[in-house]
């Protein structure tokens, strides 16, 4: 079977967002059929279950066995709460989605809510994403508009709610545990687990969390089989996927393949290639939280379990590519900012450990680098890993144990020679280092 | 009571088979069999955060440390706390820990009692790797009583999780992410809650720091005596520390039967007065101080040429001390005695339970056992128009209290129509002009005996002086003194042979003695069951 589009078919046409155009593609009409009396919600975790399909937040969490953990008899209301939080370095993917076809998501929401027997339905979007939020509050409008939402959505007696809730610019917010809590009204510090949120979510109900992406692919399962949808990509992380590429190509975007694509076919064929004839250096290829990938190891299939098999993750699919002008030190700052400014600081490893990471890649880049550094960050990886409530201690020393493992020679060389070529660009005739260590 | 089996968990605790009751935590099970895990966010009190990471532990069901404060036992699980992983793990969230951490317990309040100084001693590296700058946190005024010094603070959200949770007042929050979060509070909203100063008690570090007792002492130079706070009739729990037997704080001591681990800052702020100027520190006469054999002389002479004489009490006396006013009062016939109680303050109730009664005074309820229930009542009615249409001319009156202004207007004006006027006071004022003889008495945190809180518990309190240096004989020893000179006693007793005397005489206090009330006290009604039942001390 050739290989079709769900999300990027029609996203050229000006109308693709509308509830008009989506229902003369055919839309809706899964839900119709997922929430009619005669079908039962166990057939359709059962499907999802058969389906394969795993999770598309970062995680890969396969979607019909965390539905399944919900109670089924149990006095709380059931919350669906959508993670449109997207803010992993290098992920644009559930933007593309709301942007150009929310009514693919508010599908996907319907189906949920019967599957798993719920009323409410969040979707906590990202702040910045206001475009975003326009386009789905007009398509949920639209949607009540039609009563495929509301009190009796798609004329199901079911009540379905659909409400978008805005974040306020924090990463960690789309940790699973963290959104929660900010949609709850606190700080979003992440929660301890258990319970897990299948159990004790949001308002201390049972919920489900899923990503926009992973829910934008349930019309497709009812309406191919989840035998079909297994046959797209590796059996075991099946079915169409958005890769987001960015960084030095000719041709950055977002590319939808089906799982399991070549990570070179993805870089060379679809994003153009590394830009300026360069050579490749490095790709993150699961957002910046995944471990960096040499050039030499870039030929691994675009799946859950090839990039786990090759010391990485797919993670959310964002891909960074960096040619050979890429000092990694430099790289490694930018990232190990990036955490240390998004750690909650809830959990000492995470909040000191990032902070500690940024200060020596600091002084590293600056010229004022020891030798000695380089095993201490490793160190302080190593005490950061595994050891905190959520994974983003995990997310910081990955990337930075990586890269300074893979590419010590850039470390080294900014160590003698007083700061990474960039900054020693910037500073022309300083001598050795002067960093402040801000 | 049936013998109720509660269910136990069978789990390996650093490979040796152990039972605990279930559900409890791998923390608290652990204690039990005496491994004590280190912890920082972990408070009984408060719920659980899990946040500082210091008490992971090696499990059998987990690839990866659990933290034990969470975690709970299971059939079995298996714990190791000194395992390769175990410690590991300790050490890193301690060198973290540290890393940011100001090296100034040498100017820090909190050194000593410091929960990080202790773990750094016992699981941090003897010196640095981090070379980097020390992050810069706030330093302010949070409140009235409490400052913060961000500098030290490691996040652990036990003073934040206290306003949520326990004085339910919320004023705390924890500003900023990753290592510039520190504690704080809402713009133009201080903390000043009655029980505030518990967040500086809980406080793992020096973070929270109290005002009052900024700079006055090193902890452990300090010394420790359980006793009883005297603010109120609730008779909360606490251990009063002392310099040189001066009062330096008072802190909270567990009691889940009356305070849990709390005390109100009423309380706890309410010593000052101790030290006041206008104390009265020595007895004296008509015409100027009285040394011991004088003063006495001269009571026993009032006391002989009195043809009726009333005593008036007050709620703060111990159960010891009206023993001896009771003795006193017997042996002579005819007489009357009331007692005066302070105005009523506000009460108050916070969501986890701890309260503030609206009585202040720790000992009303052991007055009505040894004079009955009428001594405040009608008892006190009766002796205050006996005094204003003078037909009793002497009076021997306890004026004490915590900072008091006496018996108040309405009693230090019947009091100034009594001719001759024996007054025990602790401080200077109107209440004795005129008067025959005045007495030093003392104040709640310096006496030696016990109270009967409003929930009938019996409890000991404990003089703040230094053995052997009191600065006036107090009124357990004065009125033993007074008692020798006039023949009824032949030897003078500490508060506990007192106690001894009384719970032979007063039905409500018999079988009990010093030793059974323990240091956490114990209900009236609860009669020992054999010998060597009860507490033990």
């Amino acid at each position: 079977m050739a290989f079709r589009k769900i999300f990027t078919q029609h996203i050229q046409k000006k109308t693709c967002h509308t509830m008009a155009f989506y229902k003369k593609h055919g839309g809706y009409e899964q839900a119709k059929a997922a929430l009619s009396k005669r079908k039962k919600p166990d057939a359709l975790i059962d499907l999802v279950k058969a389906s394969n399909l795993r999770g598309r937040g970062g995680a890969g969490f396969p979607t019909g066995v965390k539905w399944g953990f919900v109670p089924k008899a149990t006095d709380k209301p059931k919350y669906l709460v959508v993670n449109a939080d997207e803010s992993e370095p290098g992920t644009f993917k559930d933007r593309l989605i709301m942007e150009k076809c929310p009514h693919l998501l508010l599908e996907g929401i319907l189906i949920c809510c019967k599957a798993v027997g719920i009323e409410t339905a969040y979707i906590y979007i990202r702040g910045e994403f206001v475009f975003a939020t326009e386009r789905l509050q007009k398509a949920i409008d639209e949607a009540y508009d039609e009563g495929f939402l509301g009190n009796n959505a798609l004329g199901s007696g079911q009540r379905i709610d659909v409400t978008v809730h805005r974040g306020a610019g924090a990463y960690i917010c789309g940790e699973e545990t963290g959104m929660l809590t900010s949609l709850e009204g606190d700080r979003g510090n992440p929660k301890l687990k258990p319970p897990f949120p299948a159990i004790e979510g949001v308002f201390g109900c049972p919920t489900v969390v899923n990503n926009v992406e992973t829910l934008a692919n349930l019309p497709y399962i009812l309406e191919i089989g989840a035998d079909a949808y297994r046959a797209i990509g590796p059996e075991n992380s099946p079915g169409p996927k958005l890769f987001c590429v960015s960084g030095h190509v000719e041709n950055p975007g977002t590319f939808e393949l089906p799982m399991g694509v070549p990570l070179r076919t993805l870089i060379d064929k679809h994003a153009g290639g590394v830009w300026k004839g360069r050579k490749l250096k490095a790709v993150i290829p699961g957002g910046s939280s995944a471990h960096v990938l040499t050039a030499d190891e870039c030929d691994v299939a675009m799946d859950i379990e090839s990039l786990a098999a090759a010391g990485t993750m797919l993670g959310s699919a964002g891909v960074i590519v960096m040619d050979e002008t890429t000092c990694m030190v430099d790289a490694m700052l930018n990232v190990m900012r990036f955490y240390h400014h998004e750690s909650c600081g809830q959990c000492t490893p995470c909040r000191e450990g990032t902070g500690w990471l940024a200060k020596i890649t600091h002084r590293i880049a600056h010229g004022e680098g020891r030798m000695e550094d380089l095993d201490l960050i490793q160190d302080v990886c190593d005490r950061m890993v595994g050891k905190t409530i959520c994974a983003l201690a995990d997310a910081a020393a990955f990337p930075a144990e990586s890269i300074v493992k893979k590419f010590k020679s850039d470390f080294e060389s900014a160590i003698q020679n007083g700061g990474s070529p960039a900054w020693k660009k910037r500073h022309p005739s300083v001598v050795g280092g002067t960093a402040s260590h801000a | 009571m049936p013998d109720i089996k509660t269910p136990t968990t069978r789990w390996t605790l650093n490979g040796q088979e152990v039972e605990n009751t279930s559900g409890m935590t791998i923390l608290e099970a652990a204690n039990e069999h005496g491994v004590e895990i280190p912890c920082f966010c972990y408070h009984p009190g408060l719920s659980i955060a899990g946040n500082c990471r210091i008490c992971m532990v090696e499990s059998n069901r987990s690839p990866k440390p659990v933290i034990s404060c969470s975690e709970r036992i299971a059939d079995g699980l298996e714990i190791e706390t000194e395992s390769e992983v175990a410690v590991d793990a300790r050490n890193s969230v301690m060198e973290f820990q540290l890393i940011n951490h100001p090296l100034d317990c040498p100017v820090c309040d909190k050194a000593g009692e410091c929960i990080l100084q202790d773990h750094s001693y016992s699981h941090g590296p003897d010196r640095s790797r981090f070379i980097e700058d020390k992050n810069i946190r706030h330093t302010k005024e949070l409140g009235p009583t409490i400052s913060i010094w961000g500098n030290r603070c490691i996040v652990c959200t036990r003073c934040t999780r206290f306003c949520d949770e326990i004085s339910g007042t919320s004023e705390l929050c924890i500003v900023e992410r990753g290592d510039r979060s520190v504690v704080d509070v809402f713009p133009g909203i201080p903390i000043d809650n009655q029980m505030a100063g518990n967040t500086v008690d809980i406080c793992p570090v020096g973070a929270l720091i109290s005002h009052d007792f900024k700079f006055e002492a090193r902890v452990w130079n300090m010394e420790r005596k359980d006793s009883v706070c005297g603010g109120c009739s609730r008779g909360c729990n606490i251990e009063v520390e002392t310099l040189d037997g001066f009062v330096k704080r008072l802190m909270p001591r567990e009691n889940q039967d009356v305070n849990d681990w709390w005390m109100c800052d009423e309380g706890r702020y309410g010593w000052r007065h101790l030290y006041s100027d206008d104390r009265v520190l020595e007895a004296r006469g008509p015409s100027g101080p009285l040394d011991s054999s004088r003063s006495i002389t001269a009571f026993i002479e009032i006391l002989d040429n009195s043809p009726r004489v009333a005593f008036l009490i007050d709620p703060f006396l111990t159960c010891e001390e009206l023993h001896l006013v009771h003795a006193l009062a017997s042996s002579s016939s005819d007489s009357l005695v009331g007692g005066w109680l302070p105005d009523q303050g506000a009460a108050a109730e916070f969501p986890a339970g701890f309260k503030i009664s609206a009585d202040k005074h720790p000992n009303r309820n052991g007055a009505e056992q040894i004079f009955g229930h009428q001594v405040f009542g009608e008892d006190a009615s009766q002796l205050q128009s006996a005094l204003n249409d003078r037909s009793i001319d002497t009076i021997v009156a306890f004026c004490g209290g915590p900072g008091s202004d006496g018996p108040g207007q309405e009693w230090s004006a019947a009091l100034a129509k009594a001719s001759t006027r024996v007054l025990f006071s602790v401080q200077e004022g109107n209440w004795l002009d005129g008067a025959t003889l005045v007495f030093p008495a003392t104040a709640p945190l310096e006496k030696e005996g016990t109270w009967v809180s409003e929930d009938d518990r019996l409890q000991r309190t404990r003089s703040c002086w230094k053995p052997g240096e009191a600065p006036f004989p107090s009124e357990l020893v004065f009125l033993q003194s007074l008692q020798s000179a006039l023949g009824t006693r032949s030897r003078s007793l500490s508060a506990a042979g007192i106690f001894r005397e009384l719970s032979e005489v007063c039905a409500p206090f018999a079988d009990h003695n010093h030793s059974d009330i323990g240091s956490l006290g114990l209900l009236l009604s609860d009669r020992p069951t054999g010998v060597g039942a009860g507490g033990g001390a």
